[in-house]
């Protein structure tokens, strides 16, 4: 009966908005990622992002990751680690802690994002001989 | 020698070859009127044209706008008429005549382009692209190639060439011309232009050719290297390409260059240049037709020193810091260099102008050093200050023009070597010797001119003695209708210049009076040697080298200064170099501002006759180098003395204010007050001093490297190593 007159949209509406913090948490999270769910945490990794999953949604849009409020609107795709990554991807459906055949070593080296942009960025140098060879003063 | 009898005999009893050699001859000639003889009428494609009889076909043709193809006849050299290329059809006649060796005949019907002469072209086109190998891919010559054009304008559209498998093309061994000419020898189609450029204009009689018919080859007989200062020029001469440059080799093809006008200044010659360029770097020069200066022709150190300026490079300021040179800002140099230039008492700044600065940069630094409260202003190379000093521009030039070299009748060489020091006044007197019968003598040390020359010793007493009329030689003067005295302006560095400036001074004054010459006809003359030297002179860089020594100069600026300037001399100075290459100057400088060379600035340069010229920026100056007035600009703003000029226009403006001939360019500005200057040389007092003059560039080894940027050239380099191995053989 709700499902005819559509009331349920309306419920899925309100726990949108009580999912991202109400009012004001709905406006934030529409200006950062322009877009309103609600869902099940799943896990968060040590970067402060969070992965959520809400079957309600197709498939494809019911796994999502709201990125760490540390890097406020500069998010990007390569901020998700490795291990996340298979889970978002569907790759596999256990969420990283609960999969067991996960190796770790200690030698495993952090993630890194995407450093395009940044002044850490990959700089490759000419290897070209100069055209102009500069005089260099006689000591 | 080419200078035979019966070369005289033919030239002066029908006039045709000297005619068809001397045609080019431009405005000189026209300034003399001959009588005019009978003009003869003949027809070119029925067009009717009317020439002076001796006029060759192709020449007729030519006034008519008629080009016919031709390999091995080049207006600038005698006729061989070995290509037969230009064979046309004329009426009445059995076979098709060499158009560019046959005189024209009255009522003349030539057909250029008739079924006959069509076939004789194809024909003739057939049998030089039979033994002409198909490497035009791999050709530097291609794109500029004759054959390769004619070919396509008068060849046959078919082949009948079909023994690639057999016997193959004929092929020749390669030559070794030396490390700037490259040969392909079995590219040769046999013209001879090569042979005959180094026996009449180059004077160096190494070219020949070997066997005959297929066997024939052009060679030097013995491997030796081709040892004339002119040697570039054959390789634009070639019309195929069996003769490119060694250093331009598999570099560029020619339609994908760019292309700037400009002016060399290597040497104070001028000589006008294409500067070719591509992707920010200058590839090739070459010359670029200038009757009244160059003709067609270049110098080797101009053409093939252009590696030189991507070498030795100053491409950031420098500051001495801690008794070295470290590369700095632009903005901590200029401080620095301001921060010297404060709170100087009166002559205490100065400068000296090396022998490639450009109007605008002495210019800009003679304003500078002005509102500073100081003249001391000089130039590298020396020029003695008594007489007329640099108040008249008659007592610095080439008065009589470089065209006019080749009109003279006697010519007497003072300390100077032409051949090295300006090697295109060299072949404009060799073609007055060959040509108009010129006398040439030469006081200083025993010289190769290229042609014959009688040597009247080395002591400067000479030229008293000339004046005096006790020296044999004067008979000869005596007898001249148009003497020029040319005087080295390197002699004039000596401690005695002065007095030789003088004594040479009253001695051309001496032949004026007896020797009756046209009112524009100029005998004395001074040979530069620098490209700087005239305008430097013409702005009024008035100042001794010694006088700036013993100023002891708190600032001294060096505008690409090298030569004769040493650390000791100004031990208390702040040395300032502008300039493009580190050499001996930026070695002692305490700061280094990085300037532009003359392919990376559109400047100003005056020639030894007094011709201001503009050379273009081809590319721009490298890493942060910057145009040389710019920087005395900033520098000026720096120091709170700001020069009146923001752009090049306002500067040229400033320029003209000063010497306005300076931006008359192209323009000789006629020298005059020659009678003034030869009063103002009795003032001089002193004698000659003992030792002989001398010439610093004896030999062709000497002649490649003189400045920096031919210093810093390997081309010059190994052009001067393969002359010296060449001598020891």
């Amino acid at each position: 009966m709700a499902k005819a007159l559509g009331l349920d949209k309306l419920v899925n509406f309100f726990r949108s908005i009580k999912h991202n913090g109400g009012i004001l948490g709905s406006l934030r999270t529409l200006y950062r990622v322009d877009e309103l769910k609600f869902g099940d945490l799943i896990g968060e990794d040590k970067y402060g992002n969070k992965y959520y999953e809400n079957n309600m949604y197709f498939y494809g849009r019911n796994r999502w990751v709201i990125y760490s409020p540390r890097v406020h609107m500069n998010y990007d795709a390569s901020q998700v680690p490795a291990e996340w990554y298979g889970w978002l991807h569907y790759k596999t459906d256990l969420p990283p802690f609960k999969d067991p055949s996960r190796p770790k070593y200690k030698w495993m080296v952090d993630h890194t994002p995407n450093l395009s942009g940044t002044n850490k960025a990959y700089m490759p140098y000419s290897t070209v001989k100069t055209k102009i060879q500069a005089w260099q003063p006689k000591d | 020698m080419l200078r035979l009898p019966l070369f005289r005999a033919i030239s002066r009893s029908n006039g045709r070859l000297t005619s068809a050699v001397c045609f080019h001859n431009s405005a000189a000639n026209q300034q003399q009127p001959q009588q005019q003889p009978e003009l003869i009428e003949l027809f070119i494609d029925d067009k009717p044209v009317q020439v002076p009889p001796g006029t060759t076909v192709l020449k007729a043709a030519a006034m008519v706008g008629v080009e016919i193809p031709r390999f091995c006849y080049h207006e600038r050299l005698a006729i061989a008429g070995n290509c037969r290329m230009c064979l046309v059809e004329i009426e009445k006649q059995v076979k098709p005549v060499a158009a560019c060796a046959m005189p024209v005949m009255k009522g003349w019907r030539v057909k250029t382009n008739s079924a006959l002469t069509r076939k004789a072209r194809e024909g003739v086109m057939e049998f030089l692209l039979v033994n002409h190998p198909l490497d035009c891919p791999i050709c530097d010559q291609g794109g500029e190639c004759d054959l390769q054009d004619q070919s396509m304008a008068f060849g046959n559209d078919r082949s009948r060439f079909t023994d690639i498998n057999f016997s193959g093309k004929r092929a020749v061994e390669d030559k070794d011309l030396g490390p700037l000419i490259k040969t392909v020898m079995t590219r040769c189609i046999h013209c001879t232009r090569c042979i005959r450029f180094a026996s009449e204009v180059a004077g160096v009689d190494d070219l020949g050719t070997t066997g005959r018919g297929n066997e024939m080859q052009v060679g030097t007989y013995v491997e030796k290297l081709f040892m004339s200062e002119v040697s570039g020029n054959i390789i634009d001469l070639c019309p195929v390409g069996a003769l490119t440059s060694k250093p331009y080799a598999f570099v560029a093809r020619p339609w994908e260059n760019h292309r700037t006008d400009s002016i060399d200044v290597h040497d104070a010659v001028g000589s006008n240049i294409v500067v070719s360029h591509r992707t920010g770097e200058v590839l090739r020069i070459l010359p670029r037709v200038n009757e009244d200066v160059n003709e067609e022709w270049l110098a080797d150190k101009a053409r093939f020193s252009y590696d030189g300026l991507k070498r030795q490079r100053l491409i950031t300021p420098m500051l001495k810091i801690d008794g070295k040179l470290q590369n700095v800002e632009w903005e901590d140099a200029l401080v620095a260099a301001a921060r010297a230039l404060q709170d100087l008492p009166p002559n205490k700044c100065a400068a000296i102008a090396g022998c490639m600065a450009d109007a605008e940069v002495l210019v800009a630094v003679k304003d500078l050093v002005n509102t500073l409260d100081s003249e001391l202003l000089t130039t590298e190379q020396e020029f003695p200050k008594s007489g007329a000093g640099v108040d008249l521009r008659s007592n610095y030039l080439l008065n009589n023009k470089i065209a006019n070299v080749e009109h003279a009748d006697v010519i007497l060489l003072i300390g100077t070597n032409p051949r090295f020091e300006a090697p295109l006044v060299n072949t404009r007197i060799r073609k007055g010797y060959l040509h108009r019968e010129q006398n040439v003598a030469v006081i200083g040390p025993k010289l190769d001119l290229t042609y014959d020359h009688e040597n009247l010793g080395q002591s400067p007493d000479i030229i008293s003695q000339i004046k005096s009329g006790s020296h044999p030689f004067c008979e000869v003067l005596k007898n001249a209708k148009k003497p020029m005295i040319i005087l080295g302006a390197d002699v004039l560095t000596r401690k005695d210049g002065d007095k030789i400036l003088a004594e040479t001074q009253s001695l051309c004054k001496n032949i004026e009076k007896t020797v009756k010459t046209d009112a524009d006809w100029k005998v004395f003359n001074i040979l530069h040697t620098n490209a700087s030297q005239v305008t430097a002179l013409d702005v009024g860089y008035a100042a001794s080298l010694e006088e700036v020594k013993k100023a002891k100069p708190s600032v001294l600026f060096l505008l690409g200064a090298d030569e004769n300037i040493k650390k000791e001399d100004f031990g208390e100075s702040c040395i300032i170099y502008v300039g493009s290459h580190g050499d001996n100057g930026a070695q002692i400088a305490d700061i280094v501002l990085p300037g532009a060379a003359y392919t990376e600035k559109t400047a100003t340069y005056v020639n030894m006759e007094g011709r201001a010229q503009l050379t273009n920026a081809a590319i721009t100056p490298p890493g942060m180098a910057r145009p040389d007035w710019k920087i005395i600009r900033a520098l000026s703003e720096i120091a709170g003395h700001r020069l009146p000029y923001d752009d090049l226009h306002e500067l040229r403006d400033r320029i003209a204010e000063i010497a306005p001939h300076l931006v008359n360019y192209g323009e000789v500005e006629p020298s005059n007050f020659l009678k003034q200057v030869y009063e103002l040389a009795k003032t001089t007092q002193g004698s000659f001093l003992p030792d002989p003059i001398d010439i610093k560039q004896k030999s062709l080894d000497q002649f490649f490297m003189t400045n920096a940027i031919s210093r810093a050239s390997p081309t010059m380099a190994k052009c001067v190593q393969a002359v010296q191995k060449q001598k020891q053989v």
